[in-house]
């Protein structure tokens, strides 16, 4: 169920947060990765025009004569006019003969080296070695400050807009999501009115023909149809109520007072009276199936108020402790305070009632039924536990079918409906009944769903 | 002797409840539509009136909220094809005292109609009942047999003071159940009868009767012993 206000819980869980996430994910990596290409090829190309400058002027000074060299390397430096420009001449036991260059370790010659900038003295420097054929080495320096600054940034711009692009990608998710969620919330809430009874209530729909209109739109029409079948449903037991019951009432009424007659013969009126108990057993089964189709049909719900299941199940002690100490039977009650239900206290009455009425007829003389009302969560849960024979597993669906007498219920007085009331009026408050082994006995249980 | 109007557009079924109260004898006067009831009503003086609920012309909920308009004030039994609960409601709420479904057996609505007179006429009585030897002192919730306290449990005094309340007429466990304990739904014939027991075990003497005594196949009625 989504909740009134819109939580960050609901927004994450739908799909189109989910699916704005992973496109924008699929987005980021797509442009992380071209950023990234351009930068590695950009870094390469810039290296190696470094590199090609270096290796270009080590072979200007390669072609220079040996003694002309140490000359050469000094105009050289001063014509560096960026000062970014570095040289060397190492003997061949590496000891500086001219230049800028101290020296260096670690170089192969013909190959470039990047060395670290120091703090005050140098920036960071591509350096390219060559061995003379006399033996010694030239050394031939470039600073690249330019180019790490370069590097630096560009790899600051990827790191940047990395965060930008996923804390775009959230908020575009969440916005995305508001919409959607909202009608969602909106169908939810049909949903549960039309769940509740309102079989006149629609799901809206925006005329976008998005999935959501298709979705709201299949739904109204299934409404339409079960609300055509109920109506239908109505419609006969309305008629059978009204066109059955005045003629019943006038058969029974005549044949009581046939029976009434001063002038009746004895055994004329053993019949009469044997006739009108017959019927009014079935006029009390009519009455109770009609009871049943009502429950099932009627949208009561407005007659719902704030139940204590507690006083509730006290008073059902009240009324049907004296029936089980006639039949010494201990009829307990266990009761959390504050287990409460919206509902029809009376109607809620009579199940329970029923229940018991049930146990009580079931349990062994000198046996025990047991009552229990809880709340659990935001649902409640109440128990009829007896110590009698039980229901077989494999029967327990059956239980609840109309005129249904089980096993052991020879000479056990009613008419196989009353479960039905029961099950009709649990359905009426979104209730479930089942039935469970107590080990030995039953448990019948009323319970919200999932509780 | 008591006159009742009896509205009902069912001609037979109207015969019957005329036959079946003046057997129990009251002067009954019939009609069989809703406007000639109200003016009916409004011209006679009746001390009861039984409704059918559907009425050609006007409906029975309306009938009754126009009698109570115009302060007609006579107890009402509303008769009705329709059993479900919210019906009874509608029909209580309306202005109705009691609420009886079709079909139903002739003596159980005669049964009704007496219980609704008796309640009229006990309005403004005193705070003590009394039936043979039973006081039953109202205010204080006490009762006395042969001047002997005896403790009764709330639902128990309850059930006497319906009982005393209607001495003398038969009354159903099913009116008893709706009466006392504010029930709707068919608590079984045994049920009431082990409440009676108790009541009984309490109230006996052993030199007298029993002063409630069963009524076969009909119910209960509380006798002055």
């Amino acid at each position: 169920m989504l909740s009134e206000g819109l939580r960050f819980r609901d927004i994450r869980n739908t799909s189109t947060f989910r699916l704005t996430l992973l496109l924008g994910l699929v987005a980021a990596i797509g442009v992380v990765a071209l950023l990234g290409l351009i930068y590695g090829l950009s870094a390469r190309e810039l290296d190696s025009r470094s590199d090609r400058i270096l290796r270009a002027e080590a072979a200007r000074l390669e072609g220079i004569r040996r003694d002309q060299l140490p000359d050469h390397i000094r105009v050289a430096i001063r014509r560096s006019v960026s000062g970014l420009n570095y040289y060397g001449l190492l003997d061949r036991e590496g000891r500086p003969l001219a230049g800028n260059l101290r020296g260096s370790s670690g170089f192969v010659p013909g190959h470039v080296r990047e060395i670290a900038g120091r703090s005050g003295r140098h920036g960071p420097v591509r350096l390219l070695a060559v061995r003379t054929a006399a033996g010694e080495t030239i050394l031939i320096g470039r600073d690249i400050t330019p180019l790490v600054d370069l590097r630096r940034r560009v790899f600051e711009v990827l790191a940047f807009s990395g965060v930008a692009i996923a804390l775009l990608i959230l908020i575009a998710g969440t916005l995305l999501s508001f919409a959607p969620l909202r009608r969602l919330g909106r169908l939810q809430r049909s949903a549960h009115k039309i769940a509740a009874g309102h079989l006149e209530e629609r799901m809206p729909i925006l005329g976008r023909g998005d999935e959501l209109d298709l979705f709201a739109g299949t739904v109204n029409t299934m409404v339409d149809e079960v609300g055509r079948v109920v109506s239908q449903v109505k419609a006969v037991t309305d008629a059978v109520a009204h066109d059955l019951r005045t003629p019943l009432t006038r058969v029974r009424a005549q044949l009581y007072r046939a029976g009434q007659q001063p002038d009746i013969s004895p055994l004329l009126a053993g019949k009469v009276d044997a006739a009108l108990a017959d019927l009014d057993m079935v006029l009390e089964r009519f009455a109770a199936l009609l009871r049943i189709s009502e429950l099932e049909t009627g949208s009561r719900r407005a007659g719902f108020h704030t139940v204590d299941l507690a006083a509730l199940a006290r008073a059902a002690i009240d009324l049907y402790g004296p029936l089980a100490e006639e039949r010494g039977i201990a009829l307990t009650l266990e009761a959390a305070d504050g287990a409460r239900m919206f509902g029809d206290d009376k109607l809620l009455f009579e199940a329970v009632g029923n229940l018991i009425d049930n146990a009580i007829k079931f349990a062994p003389a000198g046996g025990r039924v047991g009552i229990r009302v809880r709340s659990a969560g935001d649902g409640v849960r109440i128990e009829i536990r007896d110590n009698g024979p039980g229901i077989p597993a494999d029967q327990r669906k059956a239980v609840l079918r109309r005129f249904h007498r089980g096993a052991g219920s020879e000479g056990v007085e009613g008419s196989g409906l009353g479960l039905s009331v029961v099950a009709a009026i649990a359905h009426l408050h979104q209730l479930s009944l089942d039935f469970d082994d107590a080990k030995p006995g039953l448990i019948a249980r009323l319970h919200s769903p999932g509780r | 002797m008591a006159r009742i109007l009896v509205i009902e557009d069912d001609v037979t079924t109207a015969r019957e409840i005329a036959t079946e109260l003046t057997a129990h004898g009251h002067e009954v006067a019939q009609v069989h539509d809703g406007q000639a009831a109200l003016d009916m009503a409004m011209r006679e003086p009746f001390d009861a009136i039984t409704l059918d609920r559907m009425l050609p012309g006007m409906d029975g909920l309306v009938l009754v909220e126009r009698l109570r308009e115009r302060r007609v004030l006579l107890p009402v039994l509303m008769i009705s094809a329709l059993s479900d609960v919210d019906d009874r409601i509608a029909g209580l709420r309306a202005g109705g005292d009691d609420y009886l479904i079709k079909p139903f057996a002739s003596n159980e609505m005669a049964m009704r109609v007496e219980v609704l007179l008796r309640r009229r006429q006990q309005s403004s009585e005193s705070a003590i009942l009394r039936v043979g030897g039973i006081e039953l002192d109202l205010i204080r919730r006490k009762v006395r047999v042969e001047g002997e306290p005896v403790r009764l449990l709330h639902m128990e005094f309850r059930l006497l003071e319906f009982l005393a309340r209607n001495a003398g007429d038969v009354v159903s466990r099913r009116i008893i159940f709706e009466q006392v304990w504010g029930y709707y739904f068919d608590p079984g014939a045994n049920l009431i009868n082990v409440h009676i027991g108790r009541l009984r075990k309490k109230l006996d003497r052993p030199d007298k009767p029993s002063a409630i005594v069963t009524v076969k196949g009909e119910g209960y009625r509380l006798d002055a012993v």
